[in-house]
C-alpha cells in the first residue's frame, strides 16, 4: 500500500476507535460520578476490617487493603508454586505411563486423562473439597502419631499445617494440570525420531537408560513451550480457588470491591498483579529454555 | 513487556479523564410507574424472606415486602421482576440502576446510608435482627470466648464478616474465618465439621437451622454480636421514591396497629365511605385528604397495598409465624403495643 | 479357530503386559487396583446412591426454571441439535444432505434464540429464565460464533503492516491472555452497565456472551495466526501476480486455509468454552453448575452432593465427547474436501 494511503487509513481508524472510545470514557465518567464512586487510589491505605485464615506473613484486620492485597498475592503465589511442583510430577509419570510399554498402564493413563480433560476444573475442585476434604466429617482419615494426618481440617505434617481449603485446591489443580502437562509430554517422546529408539535399543542400552539419556533430552525443547502455556493456564486457574474458600488475589479483591464499590480501581490491580505473574512464569521458562537448549548445544 | 506497560498505562490514563456530566432528570418514581413494573432485588435462597420455590416463584417477607411495593406504587402486586442477587452485587446493582429497589435483607447502617459511603436511602426497618452463632449441641462452646481459636464459617463479603471480626478484636482473641461465597456453602462448611461454628444473622440461622437434618441438634448461642435492623433500601436519587417507600411500610405497620387485615379491609373501607366522622380512617385509606397524592401515589394506595398482601403482622405471620418452616419468634417486631419496637407516625 | 484366538490374546498379553518380571508386578498391581475400584464404584452407583435427587430434577437440569408449560422450546432446541449431530455423524452421505448440513447448523442459533427469548408467535420469557444445559449451550454457541469473527480481525490486525493496528492488537491480545477468565467474566457483569448510558440495559446473559466473546477471540486470534503463518509464501506471491488486492487475497486464499490449518484448535477452544461456563456458577449465572448448587441447597437434597456432581461430571463428559467426536468428523471432511481440489 502506498505511504501516503496507509497515513490517511491510519489516521481513519484512529479517528473512528478514539471516538468510540470517548463515548464510553464519557458513559463512565457520567456513571461513576452518579454513584459517586470516581477513580483515585487513595483508600488503599485505610484499614481493611476483615479478617484472613491464611498468611504466609503477618496480617492484622487493621493493615491496610493495600496489605491485604498482597497477602493475597503471597497466597496465590504459594498455591501457583506448589501446585507447579506437584502437577509436574504427576504429569511426568503419566506421560511416561502413556508411552510405556505396558498397554495395561498405557490405558489406565489414557482414561484418567480423559476424564479429567472433559470436566470443568471447577467441578472438579468442589468435588475435591465438599466430597473429599469436607467428607472427612470429624474423622481422622489417614493419621500417624503426630507426623502425619489428614482430615477435614486439613492436612498436618511434622508441624506444618495446610488447612483444606488450600490442600483441596492443590490436589484439584495439580491432578487437572497434570493432564495437560502429561499430553504434552507424551507429544514431546512421539516427536523424537523412531530410529532414536531403536538405535539405542541396538546399542545395547536398557529401557530406563535409553529413555533419560537419549530420549528425553531430544524430547525436551518441544516439550518446554508446552509446559510454559500449561504453567500460565495453572496459574490462570488458581483464581477458582474462590469457589473453595481459599483467599487468593482474586477472592480478595472481590471482598474489597464489595466492601468498597471500588471496581475499576480493583481491575487495573488485578490486571497488573496477573501481568506480573505472567512475566514471572515466561521469563523463568524462557531462562530454562536457553539453560536446555545450550547444554543440548555443548553435548 | 514494553507492549504490556503501554497497554496498562493508556488504559489508566484513560479512565482518569474527565467530562461533563449531564443532569439526571427523571425521578425513579415515576420511571416505575412508566413501565408499570416494579424491578426488586432479592435474594432468592434466604428461606422465610425470599426464597426460589421449585415451581418458579419467589416467596417470604422480602417478597411480600416488593408486592406490597409494587401494589402501592403501580397498583398492581403482580407486576414484578425479581433478581436474584449476591451480597457481592447487590449495592452495584441498586447504584447502577439495575433494579429498582432492594429487598434483600440488606443491614440498614451509617455506611450504607450516608453520601459519603454507599449513598442509599433506607425505609423503615421491617425486621429487627442480630447478629449470632450458631454451634452443635454438645460441642461444649457456650459463648464468643469459647471460640477463641477455632474456625468459623462466614459468607465474605457481609457485613457478618465485619462484625465477628471487631467482636473478636475488641476480645483481643484470634480466630479462624473460613470465607466462603455463596451463602450455602457457608452452612454445608459447618455442617461438615469443618467451622466449629457458623455466623449470619439470627433470622438466616433461624432459616438455615430449619432445613438441617437434625434442627435439635444445633443451638444459636445467646451472644448477640451487632445490631442488624433489616430494612428495603433505595438508589439515594429520587425523594419521591424514598417517601413511597417510606410511608408504604408505615402503612402496613399502622394497619396492623389500627386491626385492619386483609379480610377486613373492603368492609372498613365500606364503613369509612359511609361514616364521614371516622376521619383518621377516612384519611388513612384515602378517601379524604389527599396523601397519598403528597407523596406521588394514588390517593387509595393503603387500600391496595393492604387488599394484597395484608398488615405487617400478617405478613410476619405468613413466613415466619409459629405455622412457617421457618420460626422466628416476633421479639423486637412485635408492635410497640405489645412490647416490641414497631410503631407508625400519624397519617395526616 | 477360538484356540488359536486365545493363543494371539495370550501372546499378545505376554509380550506387552508381563514381558519382564517388574512389569509382571505392575500389571498384577494394576488389575488388583481396577478390580477394587470398579467393585466399589458399581455397589456405590447401584444400590447405596439415591439418584431420586437426579430424577426428579430433570427439568430443572435441562431447563433451568423454564415455566412448565413452555418448556417445550428449548426441548424442541435440545432435541434438533441432538438430531443434527446424529445426522452429521452416521447419516446417508446424500451430497445435497452434506450441503444443506452446513446451512443447518448455522440455523440453530437462530432457531435457538427465537425459541428460548420468544418472538413472533410465541411468549416473550426473560433470560433469567433459561438456566441448566440449555444456558450453557447457549452460552458456549453464541459466543463462539460471535468470537471467530472477532478472532480473525484481531489475527489479520497482528500481522497488518499498519504499525497502529498492528500494536493495538498485539496490546489486546497479549493483555486478555495473561489475565483469568474469572476475572474477565466478573468484570463483564460488574462493568459493563457502567459503560453504558443511563436507561440502556443488557441482561445478565449477554453480558457474559460478551464477556466470554473478548476472552476467547484472543485465543482464537493466535490460533490463527498460527495457520496464517504456515501458509507458504508462494501463495501470497501468486495471488499477487494473478492481480489481486489485498481484500481478495485476504478473503479468498489467507483466511480460508488458516482456518483450515487452525480448525482443530478452533475446536479444541469451544470445547474450552463449553467447560468454562461452568464459571458462570460463582457469578450468579445458574447454568449447568450452577443449577446443580441450587438443587443442593434445597432442604429435600441436603448431603447428596456426590450424586449431583458425579452426575454433572457424566453429562459434561458426554457432551464434550460428542462435540470432539464432531470435531474429528469436521476435520476429516475438511482434509478430503481439499485433496479434491
Amino acid at each position: 500500500m502506498k505511504g501516503r494511503k496507509k497515513i490517511f487509513l491510519q489516521l481513519g481508524i484512529c479517528i473512528f476507535f478514539l471516538s468510540i472510545v470517548g463515548i464510553l470514557i464519557n458513559n463512565l465518567t457520567i456513571n461513576l460520578i452518579r454513584t459517586g464512586l470516581g477513580f483515585n487510589f487513595s483508600w488503599l491505605l485505610k484499614p481493611a476490617s476483615f479478617a484472613l485464615a491464611e498468611h504466609p506473613l503477618p496480617y492484622t484486620s487493621s493493615d491496610s487493603y493495600a496489605w491485604a492485597l498482597f497477602i493475597g498475592w503471597l497466597n496465590s503465589l504459594k498455591v501457583i508454586i506448589s501446585s507447579l511442583f506437584l502437577s509436574t510430577c504427576l504429569g511426568t509419570l503419566i506421560g511416561f505411563a502413556r508411552t510405556g510399554k505396558n498397554s495395561l498402564l498405557g490405558l489406565i493413563s489414557a482414561g484418567y486423562i480423559t476424564i479429567i480433560r472433559q470436566t470443568p476444573l471447577l467441578l472438579q475442585l468442589m468435588f475435591w473439597y465438599f466430597v473429599g476434604f469436607l467428607g472427612l466429617k470429624d474423622n481422622v482419615f489417614l493419621g500417624i502419631k503426630n507426623i502425619f494426618k489428614i482430615s477435614n481440617q486439613g492436612i498436618e505434617f511434622s508441624g506444618l499445617t495446610l488447612s483444606s481449603e488450600f490442600s483441596a485446591l492443590l490436589f484439584g489443580l495439580s491432578i487437572f494440570t497434570s493432564a495437560y502437562i502429561a499430553e504434552v509430554i507424551r507429544g514431546g517422546i512421539l516427536s523424537v525420531p523412531r530410529g532414536q529408539w531403536e538405535a539405542f535399543r541396538s546399542l545395547g542400552l536398557s529401557e530406563r537408560k535409553g529413555l533419560f539419556s537419549i530420549i528425553v533430552p531430544q524430547a525436551l525443547p518441544a516439550i518446554i513451550p508446552g509446559l510454559t502455556s500449561q504453567y500460565l493456564n495453572l496459574a490462570k486457574n488458581s483464581t477458582l480457588a474462590i469457589a473453595v474458600g481459599f483467599s487468593d488475589i482474586y477472592a480478595i479483591n472481590d471482598t474489597i470491591i464489595n466492601q468498597t464499590g471500588r471496581a475499576i480501581e480493583c481491575f487495573l490491580i488485578l490486571l497488573t498483579s496477573f501481568l506480573l505473574l505472567n512475566l514471572l512464569i515466561s521469563n523463568g521458562m524462557e531462562i530454562i529454555n536457553r539453560i536446555i537448549i545450550t547444554s543440548s548445544k555443548t553435548n | 513487556m514494553l507492549r504490556l506497560v503501554s497497554g496498562i498505562v493508556s488504559l489508566t490514563i484513560l479512565l482518569a479523564g474527565c467530562a461533563i456530566p449531564r443532569q439526571e432528570n427523571t425521578s425513579r418514581l415515576e420511571l416505575i410507574k412508566k413501565r408499570n413494573e416494579l424491578i426488586c432485588g432479592v435474594s432468592g435462597k434466604i428461606a422465610g424472606f425470599s426464597y426460589l420455590m421449585s415451581k418458579g416463584s419467589y416467596e417470604g417477607l422480602d417478597v411480600d415486602i416488593c408486592k406490597a411495593f409494587a401494589a402501592g406504587i403501580i397498583g398492581d402486586s403482580e407486576k414484578i421482576q425479581y433478581r436474584p442477587l449476591t451480597s457481592n452485587e447487590r449495592f452495584t446493582a441498586i447504584k447502577t440502576g439495575e433494579i429498582d429497589l432492594l429487598s434483600r435483607n440488606t443491614t440498614f447502617n451509617l455506611s450504607r446510608d450516608s453520601s459519603g459511603g454507599n449513598g442509599l436511602t433506607f425505609a423503615p426497618v421491617v425486621f429487627h435482627d442480630g447478629q449470632g452463632l450458631m454451634v452443635k449441641k454438645g460441642s461444649n462452646l457456650n459463648s464468643l470466648k469459647d471460640l477463641a481459636n477455632k474456625s468459623i464459617c462466614v459468607g465474605s463479603g457481609t457485613t457478618s464478616e465485619q462484625n465477628i471480626n471487631d467482636a473478636f478484636e475488641s476480645l483481643s482473641l484470634p480466630y479462624n474465618p473460613i470465607k466462603y461465597q455463596d451463602p450455602n456453602q457457608v452452612s454445608r462448611g459447618y455442617q461438615q465439621g469443618r467451622c466449629s461454628a457458623m455466623t449470619s444473622d439470627r433470622s438466616q440461622l433461624a432459616s438455615i437451622r430449619s432445613g438441617l437434618k437434625n434442627p435439635n441438634d444445633h443451638i444459636i448461642l445467646d451472644d448477640v454480636i451487632s445490631k442488624e435492623p433489616l430494612a428495603p433500601a433505595s438508589n439515594g436519587q429520587d425523594p419521591k421514591l424514598a417517601d413511597a417507600m417510606r410511608w408504604i411500610i408505615f402503612a402496613l405497620i399502622s394497619a396492623e396497629e389500627q386491626g385492619i387485615t386483609k379480610s377486613n379491609i373492603d368492609e372498613k373501607v365500606k364503613l369509612a365511605e359511609n361514616n364521614p366522622e371516622l376521619k383518621p380512617l377516612r384519611r388513612f385509606l384515602g378517601i379524604d385528604g389527599g396523601l397519598g397524592e403528597k407523596i406521588g401515589l394514588r390517593n387509595d394506595f393503603v387500600v391496595k397495598v393492604i387488599r394484597s398482601t395484608g398488615n405487617y403482622g400478617e405478613i410476619y405471620e405468613r413466613h415466619l409465624g409459629e405455622n412457617s418452616k421457618v420460626q422466628i419468634p416476633r421479639g423486637l417486631n412485635k408492635l410497640y403495643k405489645n412490647g416490641g419496637i414497631m410503631y407508625a407516625p400519624p397519617f395526616k | 479357530m477360538t484356540v488359536s484366538v486365545i493363543k494371539l490374546l495370550i501372546q499378545k498379553l505376554r509380550k506387552t503386559l508381563f514381558s519382564n518380571s517388574s512389569n509382571t508386578l505392575i500389571s498384577f498391581i494394576l488389575i488388583l487396583i481396577i478390580n477394587l475400584a470398579c467393585f466399589i464404584t458399581f455397589e456405590w452407583l447401584l444400590f447405596n446412591a439415591n439418584w431420586k435427587v437426579v430424577t426428579s430434577n430433570i427439568p430443572l437440569f435441562a431447563f433451568g426454571s423454564f415455566p412448565p408449560n413452555e418448556q417445550w422450546r428449548p426441548a424442541i432446541w435440545i432435541i434438533s441439535l441432538i438430531t443434527l449431530s446424529i445426522v452429521t455423524l452416521f447419516g446417508p452421505r446424500w451430497k445435497w444432505l452434506r450441503k444443506n448440513l452446513l446451512i443447518a447448523w448455522g440455523s440453530t442459533i437462530p432457531l435457538g434464540l427465537y425459541l428460548l427469548y420468544g418472538g413472533i408467535g410465541l411468549s416473550p420469557i426473560s433470560s433469567r429464565h433459561i438456566g441448566g444445559l440449555t444456558l450453557t449451550i447457549l452460552l458456549t454457541a453464541c459466543s463462539s460464533v460471535l468470537s471467530l469473527p472477532l478472532g480473525i480481525i484481531l489475527a489479520l490486525g497482528r500481522q497488518s503492516s499498519l504499525p497502529l493496528i498492528q500494536k493495538l492488537s498485539s496490546i489486546y491480545i497479549d493483555v486478555i491472555r495473561a489475565v483469568p477468565l474469572i476475572a474477565v467474566l466478573f468484570f463483564g457483569q460488574l462493568l459493563i452497565p457502567l459503560f453504558l448510558p443511563v436507561g440502556i440495559e443488557v441482561d445478565r446473559v449477554w453480558r457474559a456472551i460478551f464477556a466470554f466473546t473478548l476472552f476467547v477471540s484472543a485465543y482464537i486470534a493466535e490460533d490463527i495466526r498460527g495457520g496464517l503463518q504456515s501458509i507458504p509464501h508462494t501463495q501470497i506471491e501468486s495471488a499477487n501476480s494473478l492481480g489481486l488486492n489485498q481484500y481478495q487475497i485476504i478473503r479468498f486464499i489467507l483466511i480460508p486455509q488458516a482456518l483450515r490449518i487452525a480448525l482443530p484448535a478452533l475446536t479444541n477452544q469451544s470445547i474450552g468454552l463449553f467447560q468454562n461456563t461452568s464459571l458462570m456458577a460463582i457469578l450468579g449465572l445458574v447454568e449447568l453448575l450452577g443449577i446443580g448448587r441450587s438443587i443442593l441447597a434445597n432442604p429435600e437434597f441436603i448431603g447428596q452432593y456426590i450424586e449431583v456432581y458425579v452426575w454433572l461430571a457424566c453429562v459434561y463428559w458426554l457432551v464434550c465427547t460428542i462435540m470432539a467426536i464432531l470435531a474429528r468428523h469436521l476435520e476429516q471432511r475438511m482434509t478430503i474436501n481439499q485433496a479434491n481440489f
